[in-house]
């Protein structure tokens, strides 16, 4: 029943929103007006290289292979699919003659580590702590933490990230001024490279965990005061129900429901790195990784991470629709 | 106090402070109410929408959020000859008082229960705030004794709210309401809303645990049929005062006030098809009363005085008190 009438119908929708999604991947590239081959080409004349003319039919013969572009469209497209199902996404460019997937593995770990926690970690904080606040908005710690809250937040990201390096990295020298870990170490499972890394991360988790804890706090707080005024939040406190009990499992529980979607949909956007993070503290990640790749016109990477970012979103997406009625029984698969 | 009283009001008052655009607005839904309850009686409470009956319900129980602000005066219950200002009492023993000892059917059961636990859990916090060193099977345990006990179907209990009937959350409210026999139920319109073969189940419902505890049900209800059912004293409540009292039976036969008299030839009569009078025009703003009586804009036989002063709820019987010049002039 569930299977027939759910499950499957949905599965269909999620196939088809990735296929689309990674045609649209493939097509856009080839509407754009530059020609990728052309534009290597004369990047490597402007730098003043010589090129004679069998070399360059070499060339565009070769770039044109590597970049996909051989035969019809229909080809090229036919071909893309195949070599995508092998987890091939063609050679990088700017790191040339990287394959894609090796940039994107390593890079990868560094994100997913970083980003996973600091989006988690901030959505229990600042929920908890929004709700607590909002359900005893007239108490003093309240109002001040609103305070700190509000002036926070505004804050420009790269700012106080900044203002955090400056001030725990160069006057207290208590954390790495920059990296994933220290140069020269080469990763391995063992105690002192993982507290290595832990100390790398610290700083970077600390300014993503303050914003966006400080974000969830405010959604939350605006939530929890709804949910206060609700008919069955009176009903408990009519009963005589313990406050904590009242606070966590009548209020809190009900204003995550609304958050449990935004988690999902901020985890699904993870997988384009956090630009600003990984520059302000040179961290390894897809965001530098991304942020080369544009620069430097490196298609292949660009459809590489732009088509993994299409399969995280929309696994999240549903993963929350199938989880979703066990958070909320109001909710039925339809 | 006789040994018979359960719950003794004085003067209170409970006010809307609103703040609109700056200036105050003040809304008097309860003013001056005094009230004398007895044990093992059924005290009706009628009165227009908006004339501040869930306002005085929420007084009495000492839950008032705001803007509503308690503004004077004392609510008193007597629970083994001891007296117990409900108003006066800390936190942790005003949460204890309720449930154990008065409890509460509020309007509109139909949201009151939490959407996203079963009500079986419902039943568990109720209990596990209130009784200590029980386990979760003995607490499971006693809710479905419970819900046999008053004849409803055991899964309830399995279900979530949205899963019931708007009957059926009716009356598990009013089940709950009894879990831990309390000396005083406050019902606040718990026939709205509901269709008239489901009515006649919930006021049997309340009807049955009134008579196994043996104890007092304040009843709130537009619907003057209802009482004439079920409540053996009545009060009939204008603008947030109370503007006659009796014994039901003396209300219907007797009654004094112009208003009860509106409310009572309002209710259809068997065989009657002529069309019932109403009272006429609009019950006034809370915020922004007449002078003298608050009924004397609608009243066909007001006087002089109805416009200047406002009439006190005096004795005009035995067991009967009204508040209206008519009645009590002639005893001046
Ligand atoms: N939260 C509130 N803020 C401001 N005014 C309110 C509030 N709640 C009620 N009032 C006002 O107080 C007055 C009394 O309201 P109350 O709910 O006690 O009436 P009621 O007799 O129970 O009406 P009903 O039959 O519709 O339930 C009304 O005039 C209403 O507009
Ligand atoms: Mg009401």
């Amino acid at each position: 029943m569930f299977v027939k009438r759910y499950l499957i119908p949905r599965l269909l929708q999620y196939f088809l929103v990735i296929f689309l999604g990674i045609t649209i991947v493939f097509f856009i590239p080839r509407f754009a007006p530059t020609n990728p081959v052309q534009r290597t080409i004369s990047e490597i004349r402007s730098r003043g290289t010589y090129l004679n003319p069998a070399d360059v039919e070499q060339m565009v013969a070769d770039l044109t292979r590597l970049y996909g572009l051989e035969g019809s469209w229909g080809e090229q497209y036919i071909e893309f699919w195949r070599k995508l199902f092998k987890g091939d996404f063609g050679i990088s460019f700017f790191q040339f003659p990287t394959p894609v997937i090796e940039l994107i593995k390593t890079a990868l770990p560094w994100t997913v580590g970083l980003l996973f926690t600091t989006t988690v970690l901030s959505w229990v904080i600042g929920n908890i702590i929004g709700g607590i606040a909002g359900y005893r908005n007239n108490r003093l710690w309240s109002r001040i933490l609103d305070g700190v809250v509000m002036f926070i937040r505004p804050l420009p990201y790269y700012i106080f990230a900044l203002g955090l390096l400056i001030l725990l990295a160069y006057v207290f020298r208590l954390f790495p001024i920059s990296g994933g870990a220290s140069i020269g170490r080469l990763p391995s499972f063992t105690l002192s490279y993982i507290l290595d890394v832990l100390k790398h991360a610290f700083l970077p988790a600390l300014s993503l965990v303050v914003l966006g804890a400080a974000s969830w706090f405010q959604a939350s707080k605006l939530i929890v005061q709804n949910v206060n005024a609700e008919d069955f939040v009176q009903y408990a406190q009519l009963g005589g129900i313990k406050e904590r009990k009242i606070m966590f499992k009548y209020v809190i529980r009900n204003a995550m429901l609304p958050q449990i979607t935004n988690l999902a949909l901020s985890l699904g956007q993870i997988l384009s790195g956090a630009l600003i993070t990984e520059i302000v503290f040179s961290y390894p990640g897809l965001g530098n990784l991304l942020f080369s790749a544009i620069n430097t016109g490196d298609y292949n990477l660009i459809m590489g991470i732009t088509a993994l970012s299409i399969v995280a979103i929309t696994t999240l997406v549903l993963m929350i629709d199938l989880l979703y009625p066990l958070f909320d029984p109001r909710i039925k698969y339809k | 106090m006789d040994n018979n009283t359960v719950l003794v009001t004085e003067n209170i008052k409970s006010y809307y402070v609103l703040d609109v655009g700056g200036s105050k607005k003040v809304v008097k839904a309860v003013d001056d109410v005094n009230l004398t309850i007895r044990k093992n009686e059924i005290y009706g409470i009628a009165g227009e929408s908006g004339c501040g009956k869930t306002t005085l319900m929420k007084t009495l129980y000492a839950l008032m959020n705001p803007p509503l602000r308690f503004m004077g005066g004392k609510v008193i219950y007597y629970r083994d000859d001891q007296e117990i200002d409900i108003l006066s009492l800390s936190k942790e023993e005003r949460r204890k008082l309720r449930w154990e000892y008065i409890a509460y059917i509020p309007q509109g059961a139909m949201s009151i229960f939490n959407p996203v636990i079963k009500l079986k859990e419902t039943y568990r916090d109720f209990l596990d705030s209130h009784l200590s060193g029980k386990t979760r099977d003995e607490i499971f345990e006693i809710a479905r004794e419970h819900i046999k006990e008053l004849g409803l179907p055991i899964k309830v209990l399995e279900a979530y709210p949205h899963q019931l009937s708007g009957g059926m959350r009716q009356r598990v409210a009013i089940a709950l309401a009894g879990l831990l026999k309390p000396a005083v139920i406050f019902a606040d319109e718990p026939t709205t809303a509901l269709d008239v073969v489901v009515q006649r189940g919930v006021v049997q419902l309340l009807k049955d645990i009134q008579e196994s505890l043996k104890n007092t049900i304040i009843l709130v209800t537009h619907d003057m049929g209802i009482h004439a059912n079920i409540s053996d004293r009545m009060a009939i409540m204008y603008a947030g005062k109370i503007i006659e009292e009796a014994e039901t039976k003396e209300i219907f036969y007797n009654p004094l006030h112009p208003y009860t008299r509106f409310l009572i030839n309002s209710l259809p009569k068997f065989g009657d098809k002529g069309v019932r009078a109403s009272a006429p025009g609009n019950p006034p703003s809370l915020a922004n009363l007449p002078t003298g009586c608050p009924f004397h804009p609608r009243c066909p036989e007001k006087t002089d005085i109805c416009t200047r002063e406002v009439p006190e709820l005096v004795q005009t019987g035995e067991e009967h008190k009204t508040a209206c010049w008519l009645v009590s002039k002639g005893d001046e």
